[in-house]
């Protein structure tokens, strides 16, 4: 599903190359659980980024779904993560001017989803996740595992092919990050590709396999 | 996605409010003067555009070139009409007609009773039957080819008949009589349906033109001179599809050669054809003799200037708030854009928000143009109320104007927005704490643009009313004050239809007898008009001075032996003049004396001017202004001569208004003696002097607004955008607090930025401004001086504005407590 070749990332700043992510090279097929781990600054989240067509890489060649991405310009990849791709951040990310319920139809109006069909997903999913009593509330009226559990809602409502997790349980204590991390597990099961940026081992437990990097560079996968 | 936009951009309005607060209100300000000024615009650009053919239909007007005088009519000599009819081609019909002066009307009812009387009717014209087929009026009874066919016929409007014959239908009406003046008597042969759309064509009562030809008005109207013109006479063709104007003009030019008298001397009149359009903005040729004065197209395009202004003003506040603010948006937009929005989704949502503010903003401009129409009454046409509002074409204006202020306002907030690139926002090295965002130049740019309007716009406010001062209270040559002067009319009204015409009428002395019995005036003049007044008649003059003849066009005024006394004008050389019934001997002024060489003026005493015989000069005024300071001080001569004398100058107390209104009461009454049927209209000479300055003191007051508009508008722009830098920079604020900053230090650094914006625009602002009001100021020959004063005086105003309006919102960020900042992280 993800093919990754001699991907690097740097940043030019008054002349020096700085490089967040040097050589990487690695495939996910799909159906698994994968957890990127490292220290901080070691490139997990910009790794995540650029396989969410978030950011592009510097130099390297990314397959996603056969598809080199390197060579699509910007329309057509933001086309491949619309229809494919779901995330889901550490400080949740909802929009703060829409109900639970507008948060979650949100991603299916950017796929003109017609409104008949668009109602019964969200009906769907709010029950699915048990939160049809939120649904007309505020982000701000929710504490913050009901919020992330809505930004897990929200992306997997368009029924993704892969979802990308950073640091998901981060603001999160530990009752409300294990709800949530079974609930990947759930996802995963019934056949979504899940990839999850974390620093908890508890977490990446959750996972079938541990992707670690150092300094840019991959040191176990 | 239209429902959820608009939701999305209703709850961001709301949750902004300050901004959209400012927005709204700085927008609305700019769409509510648009409003308003576009419907002046619309009206006055409305007139005579419906008729048919009306492209086809043009007026021929006169251009007569004197010595050093151009004068411009709209009249054609009477005997041009039938020439025309039978010699020129390319025209598919003529018509002419006669606008005719106020006239006393009775409405025979029946043989017994005595006729209803109407005083002083106006609206009244002799036509013939082309005029109705040219102007398209709808017949209610009667037909367009028989009702003016003979003479001593009338038709009428369906309101002005109602006045005459109310409750009768129109078909009714036909065959009653009116008589004019008590003198002739008409028979109604028809009524027209009043024209409904905006037009000059006012007129109300349509006499026969066959009338004209069978009484006295025949000579009145010049009816067989080719060297007469008179602006009553108009004279409209209808040219063949495809005929040019100018070729019309050049058969004119063969039919004046054919026909004119005095064919040894040059021809100095030339004929034009005037487009029906250009008759309601052309102040070379007027409307009508009695309409009002043609329309300024140069004070509409002011006034568009100044509603565009506002507008811009408005947009600049919405670009530099929106971009200020588009770290607060950025979290929304990266969000977004991993949700699979696009750019193009992204900015149309922008543009929704700023289109759902425009529209908000212009439905409060529709309540505020109430208020602006009812502030500015006097400089607004009558034909346009608040009513005029509620047309579907102000509507269509609307929403164009809403569409275009919001794609202009929101197009580059909307594009720097959805610029933004979700890593950036999401991987929380959001800037939304740093005080330099993308965009902060060009907010700069447009604030100094904002401040340098507002501050031009000051400028030209102190400049016009500096000028206006300046003109009202120069020493103009004359006393002004305590002086009040009107006419008495100066013949019997019925003489316009008698044989003998000009029989003069000698009641104005036994008035002047009487008003010579009340104590409360001091000395009284029977005389021509005052120093200064609207009117002017000029002739061309001769004089020998004792090298070579000299011609030139001179103003021809009369005074009586207490003119120049009463006027307080003084005689630098020679003596008054001696009382006369006609012309005898000329006081000149000092220009006029200059003019024929004479540099010192005791020289000219003794010359004389040739005019009908030789008329001695006898003395010399000192010059002073008969017009406003637009124009320079011309050649002038007054004589002495009774017969010319139809207008009372009454000097009264000066400083003592209290005796002034006992005085007029005194001398209404005595008018209502001499003159039981006439009105008495006075006016007093200060007052005749101020309304010169009418234009510039209504420009005045539309520009002082205009500049509070725009530094209000600008001001709050500036306080939205110290509200976001404020915030921005709380925690620097707490830090440098902690770090031992004083109150003081921290306003001034958080106002130094903008204060620097406000001082930028004013070096800006004064070369724009001196520019424009030098150039503004060519226009007077009398001119105020633009002094160093106007320029800080502006720059100051601007400033401590902006200075007010930023501290407070500073000194509320210095003054809090830092612990209460550095805490929120």
């Amino acid at each position: 599903m993800i093919k990754l070749n001699h991907i690097f990332k740097w940043y030019t700043n008054s002349f020096v190359k700085t490089y967040v992510l040097r050589d990487i090279n690695l495939e996910i097929k799909e159906g698994e659980f994968v957890s990127v781990m490292g220290p901080s600054g070691s490139g997990k989240s910009t790794l995540l980024h650029i396989i969410g067509m978030l950011d592009e890489q510097s130099d390297g060649e990314y397959f996603f779904l056969e598809e080199p991405t390197h060579t699509l310009g910007e329309k057509a990849r933001s086309e491949l993560h619309k229809n494919h791709i779901g995330f889901v951040f550490q400080s949740y990310h909802l929009i703060d001017d829409l109900t639970v319920y507008e948060n979650l139809e949100t991603p299916l109006l950017y796929k003109k989803i017609g409104a008949s069909e668009r109602k019964s997903l969200v009906a769907d999913t709010l029950d699915r996740f048990q939160i049809v009593g939120k649904k007309d509330l505020f982000p701000n009226q929710l504490s913050g595992g009901q919020q992330q559990l809505v930004g897990v809602a929200r992306a997997v409502i368009t029924s993704p092919k892969l979802i990308l997790a950073d640091e998901p349980t981060g603001n999160l204590n530990s009752a409300q990050g294990s709800e949530i991390m079974e609930l990947f597990k759930k996802l995963n099961s019934e056949g979504t590709t899940i990839i999850q940026v974390t620093h908890s081992e508890k977490n990446a437990s959750y996972g079938k396999r541990i992707i670690n990097l150092l300094d840019g560079r991959v040191t176990s996968s | 996605m239209l429902k959820s936009l608009l939701k999305t951009a209703l709850r961001s309005l709301l949750r902004h409010k300050a901004s959209s607060l400012i927005n709204v209100l700085g927008l609305s300000i700019g769409i509510s003067a648009s409003l308003v000024i576009y419907l002046i615009v619309h009206y006055e650009f409305s007139f005579d555009t419906f008729h048919r053919d009306g492209d086809r239909i043009y007026r021929v007007v006169s251009k007569m070139d004197f010595p050093d005088a151009v004068f411009r009519n709209c009249g054609v000599p009477v005997p041009t009409v039938k020439a025309v009819r039978e010699e020129v081609t390319g025209l598919e019909g003529e018509t002419f007609f006669i606008t005719a002066n106020q006239t006393k009307v009775g409405v025979v009812e029946d043989r017994a009773s005595a006729p209803k009387v109407f005083r002083k009717q106006q609206g009244m014209i002799y036509a013939d039957n082309e005029y109705f087929r040219f102007f398209g009026y709808r017949w209610l009874a009667g037909s367009q080819e028989k009702a003016l066919a003979e003479p001593f016929s009338v038709v009428l409007t369906e309101s002005r008949a109602q006045s005459y014959f109310p409750g009768l239908a129109p078909s009714a009406m036909l065959l009653k009589h009116v008589t004019y003046d008590d003198t002739i008597t008409v028979t109604v042969t028809g009524v027209v349906e009043d024209i409904r759309q905006t037009t000059d064509f006012i007129f109300q009562e349509f006499i026969s033109l066959g009338t004209v030809e069978q009484t006295g008005l025949k000579a009145q109207w010049g009816w067989d001179n080719w060297g007469s013109i008179n602006s009553n006479s108009q004279f409209f063709v209808k040219l063949l599809p495809g005929v040019s104007p100018s070729g019309i003009e050049e058969q004119l030019v063969q039919v004046r050669k054919r026909h004119r008298e005095a064919k040894d001397r040059k021809d100095d009149t030339q004929h034009f054809l005037q487009p029906l359009p250009d008759i309601h903005f052309n102040p070379d040729y007027g409307i009508f003799d009695s309409s009002p004065s043609p329309v300024h197209k140069q004070t509409l395009y002011g006034l568009l200037a100044v509603a565009t202004f506002l507008l811009l003003l408005g947009c600049i506040n919405f670009i530099n708030l929106t971009t200020a603010q588009a770290a607060q948006r950025a979290k929304e937009i990266g969000i977004r854009k991993t949700l699979g929005s696009g750019r193009a989704q992204l900015m149309l949502q922008f543009l929704g928000e700023s289109f759902l503010l425009t529209v908000v903003a212009s439905i409060l401009s529709v309540a505020i143009a109430q208020s602006l129409v009812d502030l500015f009454r006097d400089f607004i046409p009558p034909g346009v109320t608040y009513a005029s509002v509620f047309q579907w074409h102000v509507w269509v204006f609307l929403a164009a104007l809403d569409v275009i202020i919001s794609l202009f306002s929101g197009t580059y907030p909307a594009l720097v927005l959805a610029r933004f690139q979700p890593i950036t926002i999401l991987r929380n090295q959001m800037f939304a704490g740093s005080a330099t965002t993308r965009g902060t130049s060009i907010r700069k740019i447009l604030t100094v643009s904002q401040f340098t309007v507002a501050q031009v716009l000051i400028i030209a406010a102190v400049v016009v009313s500096k000028q206006t001062l300046y003109s009202i209270n120069k020493d103009l040559g004359y006393r002004r004050d305590a002086i009040v002067s009107f006419h008495v009319p100066w013949s019997f009204d019925a003489w316009q239809w008698s044989r003998t015409a000009g029989k003069s009428d000698l009641r104005r002395f036994t008035l002047l007898n009487r008003l010579r019995e009340i104590p409360e005036i001091n000395t009284i003049s029977l005389a021509g008009d005052p120093p200064a007044s609207n009117g002017t008649s000029s002739t061309a003059m001769k004089v020998n001075n004792g090298k070579s003849i000299v011609e030139t066009m001179v103003e021809i005024k009369y005074a009586d032996t207490s003119y120049f006394g009463l006027y307080g004008m003084k005689l630098i050389a020679g003596r008054n003049l001696l009382q006369s019934d006609t012309t005898r001997e000329f006081v000149i002024n000092e220009t006029f004396a200059r003019f024929l060489g004479f540099s010192n003026p005791i020289d000219a005493i003794g010359r004389s001017i040739q005019r009908h015989g030789m008329i001695p000069i006898v003395g010399v005024l000192a010059d002073f202004h008969t017009k406003s300071t637009h124009q320079a001080i011309k050649p002038l001569a007054y004589s002495s001569a009774g017969k010319s004398s139809f207008m009372f100058h009454l000097a009264l107390k000066a400083g003592d208004p209290d005796s002034w209104k006992v005085a007029l009461k005194k001398t209404e009454s005595a008018f209502k003696e001499v003159y039981p049927d006439q009105n008495f209209e006075s006016r007093f000479f200060d007052e005749t002097i101020a309304a010169f300055y009418k234009t510039e003191q209504n420009t005045a007051r539309l520009l002082n607004w205009a500049a509070g508009l725009a530094i209000f508008i600008s001001c709050i722009g500036l306080l939205g955008l110290v509200i976001h830098t404020t915030n921005a920079r709380v925690k620097e604020i707490g830090v440098r607090k902690v770090l031992g900053a004083s109150v003081t230090g921290i306003v001034s650094l958080l106002t130094r930025e903008f204060m620097m914006l406000v001082l930028v625009a004013f070096l800006l602002a004064s070369p724009v401004g001196w520019w424009a009001m030098n150039r503004w100021l060519q226009d007077f020959a009398f001119r105020t001086g633009l002094s160093w004063w106007v320029f800080a005086l502006a720059g100051v105003f601007a400033f401590v504005t902006a200075i007010l309006t930023v501290s407070v919102q500073a000194f509320r960020a210095a003054s809090a407590n830092p612990v209460d900042s550095l805490r929120t992280e």
